[in-house]
């Protein structure tokens, strides 16, 4: 080792960037894409990212695969929308109900499919989002116009102005750095050690004395409330809600945005949500079918690319690495 | 409320059909199928095809389309499924529901968006105590519960059959004793399938061929089966039936609550049960 060292090669892990520092940096990265997308497109895409990241704390870092993520997005969308209604129009209240309304849905639910493991888990959560589609579609069909939707009555507060698109953006863009710094913090603190730790061998964890159940249940909970804060956001973005934003078949989409990327990463999932947007916006706009290049590229990845996009940097940069003689034992988690 | 009774057993019967497949592939092969979605709709469109150019022949149809179906069940089975043996069922899952999406595609893409009508091919009823019920109903019930007795034989007399049934208990002790059980779990694979789509072929008379028409036969299946218990056949059977009862009543008094109601009482089900396997 100390040959290495006297040849100059890295021997202690490289000191990983500080968060501000990655938070800016990705701040930097949204704001150079507005002259390539307009910005309304980038705006979509944060808030997506932000859903994808929620679902990559269930899947990435806790393991549990849910075929029903879609669920607390509507629930966000559906709640912040009736609270701007009949309650108040106040912005960052709807928001905040939207958040809260679909935290608590998933607290409630998440007792149920917690004790679930593996394949029950992605069923259970696919039949409640097939539960949730009913009702708003039909089952309170007075209260939410059933599919023809309803518009949310959210007004200006402060400088807070929904409708102009350059207060929107960077309300945006912070919220989801927010959601990028809570969520950056709690996968590298304990707690998310103790989840990893779940994802790999459960039993284990139980026999060194931890409750898994409580454990799993707050991750699904901040899941679904993440994911219901998105759903917000996306109510003062869009103010317009169908039943079409709780449509079962877009289940796949986190799943699939957070396979791009690369699962058990917050930048995959930042990188998965970016990307996915992107092959689905060219091409529902230039093929009529084209759900299909969506399997092809489902099953490429689930046979020889299973640490997606942020996987495959790795590799390079382990490559290039290897032929420099540097021996970094810098975590490539993916 | 006979009339709701004998539809109620005419839904569980296409239930257990469709379901049957999808817990034996999970028993043996620990892999949640979604797949079996695509066979189930792309039968029926085969089925409606045979029928254009068979006008009238209907059992002919049948056995055409069924046949068709056996090189489609291979080739899902040997590419994507056989890859994934004993890797971590999310793959699985995923995978084979990217299937399901190319072969919806593949389906808009030949015979379009429109959802396709099926004349009743028995077209009689019966009326049993002022009770009017269609005799193609019955035929149906018939053909499911004679398939359970079949498919409980098969699985008691054949060689196949005793292996599907010890790798359900275990199937690390039936590799371990030197058998190659992946030949035997294609075999039994396709059957499901052929069951799956034969069920679809039934059920396309009473409602109506279109490309999504899997989603919410396959969302009750998966119902049915963690009901019945994964890999448990009788359990399927018995909970196909339930639950299609169940389906049937509701639906006479809410007709939108239907499909949901399965859900319902399968959340009823899960909170109460302590472990699921």
């Amino acid at each position: 080792m100390d040959i290495l060292r006297a040849l100059g090669c890295r021997t202690s892990p490289k000191k990983a960037l500080p968060v501000y520092k990655e938070i800016c940096a990705l701040a930097v990265f949204f704001l150079l894409l507005t002259p390539i997308f307009h910005m309304y497109r980038i705006t979509d895409f944060m808030i997506f990212c932000i859903f994808v990241m929620s679902f990559d704390l269930l899947y990435g870092y806790l393991g549990l695969l849910s075929f029903g993520h879609v669920l607390y997005l509507g629930a966000g969308v559906y709640i912040s929308v009736l609270f701007s209604i009949y309650i108040n129009s106040n912005p960052l209240l709807s928001l905040l109900a939207g958040t809260l309304g679909g935290g608590i849905i998933a607290a409630i639910l998440g007792l149920i499919v917690v004790k679930l493991d593996g394949a029950s888990f992605a069923l259970v959560n696919l039949a409640f989002s097939q539960i949730g589609y009913f009702l708003v579609s039909s089952t309170f069909q007075k209260l939410t116009h059933g599919t023809d939707g309803i518009s949310s009555r959210v007004e200006a507060w402060g400088f807070l102005n929904v409708s102009n698109e350059y207060i929107t953006f960077p309300f945006i863009l912070i919220s989801m750095l927010l959601v990028f710094y809570f969520l950056r913090k709690l996968t590298s603190s304990p707690f998310g050690v103790l989840i990893r730790s779940i994802k790999e061998n459960e039993t284990r964890v139980t026999f060194l004395g931890y409750n898994t159940f409580l454990y799993k249940w707050i991750t699904f909970l901040v899941a679904g409330t993440i994911a219901s804060f998105a759903g917000g956001i996306y109510t003062l973005y869009v103010q317009y809600v169908s039943p079409t934003v709780l449509n079962p078949l877009d289940n796949i989409d986190p799943i699939l945005a957070v396979l791009i990327g690369g699962a058990g990463n917050l930048y995959g999932a930042i990188a998965g949500g970016l990307l996915f947007m992107m092959m689905k916006d060219w091409l529902s706009s230039h093929f009529a079918v084209w759900q299909w290049v969506l399997g092809v590229v489902l099953l490429i990845i689930s046979f020889w690319f299973r640490r997606g996009f942020t996987g495959f940097v790795m590799v390079i940069r382990n490559y290039q690495r290897k032929r420099t003689v540097t021996y970094d034992q810098d975590g490539a988690q993916g | 409320m006979v009339e709701s009774l004998v539809y109620g057993f005419t839904l569980g019967a296409i239930l257990y059909l469709f379901s049957i497949g999808l817990s034996l592939t999970f028993g043996t092969m620990k892999i949640i199928n979604f797949a079996h979605g695509m066979a189930y709709t792309l039968g029926v469109y085969f089925f409606i095809t045979f029928l254009r150019v068979f006008p009238g022949m209907f059992s002919i149809s049948v056995f055409l389309a069924v046949l068709c179906m056996i090189p489609v069940a291979y080739i899902t089975e040997r590419f994507v499924i056989r890859r994934l043996y004993g890797e971590s069922l999310d793959y699985a899952i995923i995978a084979t529901y990217a299937v399901l999406l190319i072969g919806t595609d593949f389906i808009k893409f030949v015979w379009g968006n429109v959802p396709q009508q099926v004349r009743d091919p028995v077209g009689l009823s019966i009326s049993i105590f002022d009770f009017i019920i269609p005799v193609y109903r019955l035929v149906i019930v018939a053909v499911a519960v004679i398939l359970f007795a079949g498919i409980n034989i098969l699985l008691r007399t054949t060689i196949t059959g005793k292996i599907v049934i010890a790798a359900l208990e275990d199937d690390e002790g039936v590799r371990c004793l030197g058998v190659n059980v992946s030949k035997h779990f294609s075999i039994v694979f396709i059957f499901g399938t052929l069951l799956a789509v034969l069920g679809g072929i039934l059920y396309a008379p009473i409602s109506a061929a279109d490309p999504y028409m899997w989603l919410s036969i396959l969302l009750i299946a998966f119902a049915v089966v963690i009901l019945g218990g994964m890999g448990n056949l009788n359990g399927t059977f018995v909970s196909a039936f339930v639950l299609g009862i169940i389906m049937a009543i509701t639906g006479r008094f809410w007709s939108q609550a239907a499909d949901t109601i399965v859900f319902v009482v399968m959340a009823i089900v899960l909170i109460f049960k302590r472990r699921v396997a």
